[in-house]
């Protein structure tokens, strides 16, 4: 059979050509270590989305400093990214000023931007950058923000965007529209799209920004080094040995936190017992977790302890209960005496 | 010195269930308490106040049903306290966009102040454009997600600075920024203080202890339209159960152990 046909049809660059006029759905980009950040190609995804439902453009912007030299490879490859992610058309705001994120400057571009194009929707990602310009640009073009958006659907009749953001760290998700003002402004979680797909053949030409550089109103003095962080490190480790009232021997989840590199928390249970501190305490109320591991050891798991681990990738229980609600949300799960399973569960790693 | 603390009200956690089958969020008790984040803001302010001359005078995020969170922040050290009441319905969804109008419009009658501190976020809803969206009203530069929050004077000519600490790519670092700015302070950034036990009944039995000013004398009411709207809730899928081993303790811990081994990089 000849494919023959198929190969030259693949191999058609395929020009994108960009509207004219105002609307659109624009996507802010993020670069980390010199790359388009995940949760930008993220966005561009949602944005594809919503500008093919809306019949629109979607259109990205990159601000940087050597960002658009088209002489190096690495600053061409960075709007391509944005045009093979989705964008139709991409805007470079490349400037000195602009090398890293400071809100006067960064804020400059976009707003005399967005008063010239009037978009109907802005995606940024919801990183600390990304918040910030979100609800400056919302406050000065009368737009509404939807912060931390985990998913969005479309009221077609108003071409609106109906966005799901969490309630209390996620127990549950709220559901908001930005019916009359716009443009609508939404930050996207970063993983709670799909990355989409990169079309290699997707190409375009970028349009350059003048820039006028603005000082930037916070200056930064330096490192903080007789900073210390207050009970933040539980909620970004990667592994966690939490103890409950069943646990037993606490010693033994003190040595199965050190064999596993992790570190110790518990429940409201073990903090009662006097076990762990106020900063230890697992909970939606104290801290919410996220790490690669979580080992709970005797936590029965109530509903405001369970649902702060949710984002855990893996979750392993052990407890006497076979009801115990921990073995809901658990992935691997151990009906047990902890003072059973632990001295055995050491001694395996040991090995 | 005058700073500014914007304080909203969350229901308490610990009173409600969610029910994601039922789909339903079933209220135990209603009580509310002060946002965390907000809390810590207003421990930010007072100790500020406890090494300097500045006053302390707090706000509240919109109409609140009630005035409990304000009679917290003047128990626990605030000078002025002031309850935004409306002729609207008992306690509008302002949001934040309109909230920034009017309390921009509130600090402007205060003749202004030096420093504005709120949350970088709320419990409930997480949102944390309040604190940016004020700070673009006012025209004041900001400071979002702050550890640690300072003012210096510098001298006379120059007015003060404030002084922060965030984390910015994974490492900490201090900032300043010219006052009057504003600075959001994250949860659980600061240990907020007890309120002090006399003041706390003192608060409470007077009567006038909160200050009342009317949302019209502010804005123009009428013209007031949150932008935003509530369109439903979702409630998260079921998880799928994990697996459950069977046999005896040690050939459990074994099973597990091989897990924990497969995920945990040492």
């Amino acid at each position: 059979m000849d494919m023959s046909y198929l190969d030259l049809l693949m191999a058609q660059q395929e020009e994108v050509t960009e509207a004219e006029g105002g609307g659109g759905v624009w996507v802010v980009a993020d670069l980390a270590n010199g790359t388009v950040a995940p949760v930008t190609l993220e966005a561009l995804g949602a944005a594809r989305t919503l500008a093919d439902a809306l019949g629109a453009y979607v259109y990205g912007v990159l601000l940087g400093d050597g960002v658009s030299d088209g002489s190096t490879a690495l600053t061409t490859s960075l709007a391509q990214t944005l045009y093979q992610a989705g964008a139709d058309g991409v805007r470079v705001a490349d400037h000195p000023s602009l090398a890293r994120f400071a809100l006067e400057p960064y804020l400059a571009v976009l707003a005399g931007l967005f008063e010239a194009e009037q978009p109907e929707v802005v995606l940024f990602g919801a990183t600390g950058a990304g918040q910030e310009l979100a609800a400056r640009l919302a406050q000065r073009l009368g737009g509404g923000l939807i912060e931390h958006v985990t998913a969005v659907r479309l009221d077609e009749a108003t071409r609106t965007v109906e966005a799901t953001f969490p309630i209390y760290g996620g127990e549950y998700s709220e559901i908001a529209a930005c019916p009359e003002a716009r443009p609508q402004f939404l930050t996207i979680e970063p993983r709670a799209f799909p990355a989409p797909f990169i079309d290699t053949y997707r190409q375009g030409e970028p349009t350059m920004i003048e820039v006028d550089p603005v000082e930037p109103a916070v200056r930064v003095l330096g490192p903080a080094d007789d900073f210390e962080p207050p009970a933040l490190p539980l909620a970004q480790a990667p592994v966690i040995v939490a103890a409950g009232r069943q646990a037993g021997d606490f010693e033994l989840v003190h040595q199965l936190a050190a064999a596993l590199g992790g570190r110790v928390a518990g429940d409201r249970g073990a903090r009662d017992a006097g076990w762990i501190g106020p900063q230890q305490v697992v909970d939606v109320r104290g801290v919410t977790v996220a790490p690669q591991v979580y080992v709970a050891v005797g936590i029965r798991g109530d509903t405001f302890h369970d649902a702060a681990i949710a984002e855990s990738k893996f979750i392993a229980a052990i407890h006497p209960d076979p009801d115990a609600p921990i073995f809901q949300v658990a992935d691997l799960c151990l009906e047990a005496e902890p003072a059973e399973v632990l001295p055995a569960l050491l001694e395996a790693l040991e090995k | 010195m005058q700073i500014v603390v914007i304080l909203g009200q969350v229901l308490d956690p610990s009173g409600i269930v969610v029910k994601g089958k039922a789909g339903r969020i079933f209220v135990n008790r209603e009580e509310y308490v002060l946002q965390p984040a907000d809390k810590c803001a207003l421990e930010a302010a007072l100790r500020i106040k406890d090494t300097t001359n500045a006053k302390v005078m707090a706000l509240p995020r919109g109409p609140l049903p009630n005035d409990d969170v304000l009679r917290q922040a003047l128990a626990m050290g605030a000078d002025r306290a002031v309850y935004l009441t409306t002729r609207r319905v008992a306690n509008p969804p302002y949001g934040d966009a309109v909230m920034a109008d009017v309390l921009a419009a509130a600090v402007e009658k205060l003749g202004g102040a030096d420093l504005l501190l709120t949350g970088a976020t709320t419990l409930d809803t997480g949102q944390g454009q309040l604190g940016p969206r004020l700070a673009e009203a006012l025209g004041w530069p900001q400071i979002v997600g702050a550890w640690q929050v300072a003012s210096r004077r510098v001298s006379e000519s120059a007015g003060g600075r404030v002084e922060a600490v965030l984390q910015r790519a994974g490492n900490y670092v201090t900032v300043e920024a010219d006052l009057p700015a504003v600075v959001t302070v994250l949860p659980g950034a600061l240990k907020p203080r007890y309120p002090d036990g006399v003041r706390l009944i003192n608060v409470y039995r007077a009567e006038d202890a909160v200050e009342r000013w009317d949302v019209s004398d502010l804005v123009d009411e009428a013209s007031l339209q949150p932008l935003l709207e509530k369109r439903g809730q979702d409630f998260p899928p079921e998880r799928e159960l994990g697996v459950r081993l069977s046999g005896t303790p040690e050939e459990m811990a074994q099973a597990l152990a091989d897990a924990l081994r497969e995920r945990v990089s040492r």
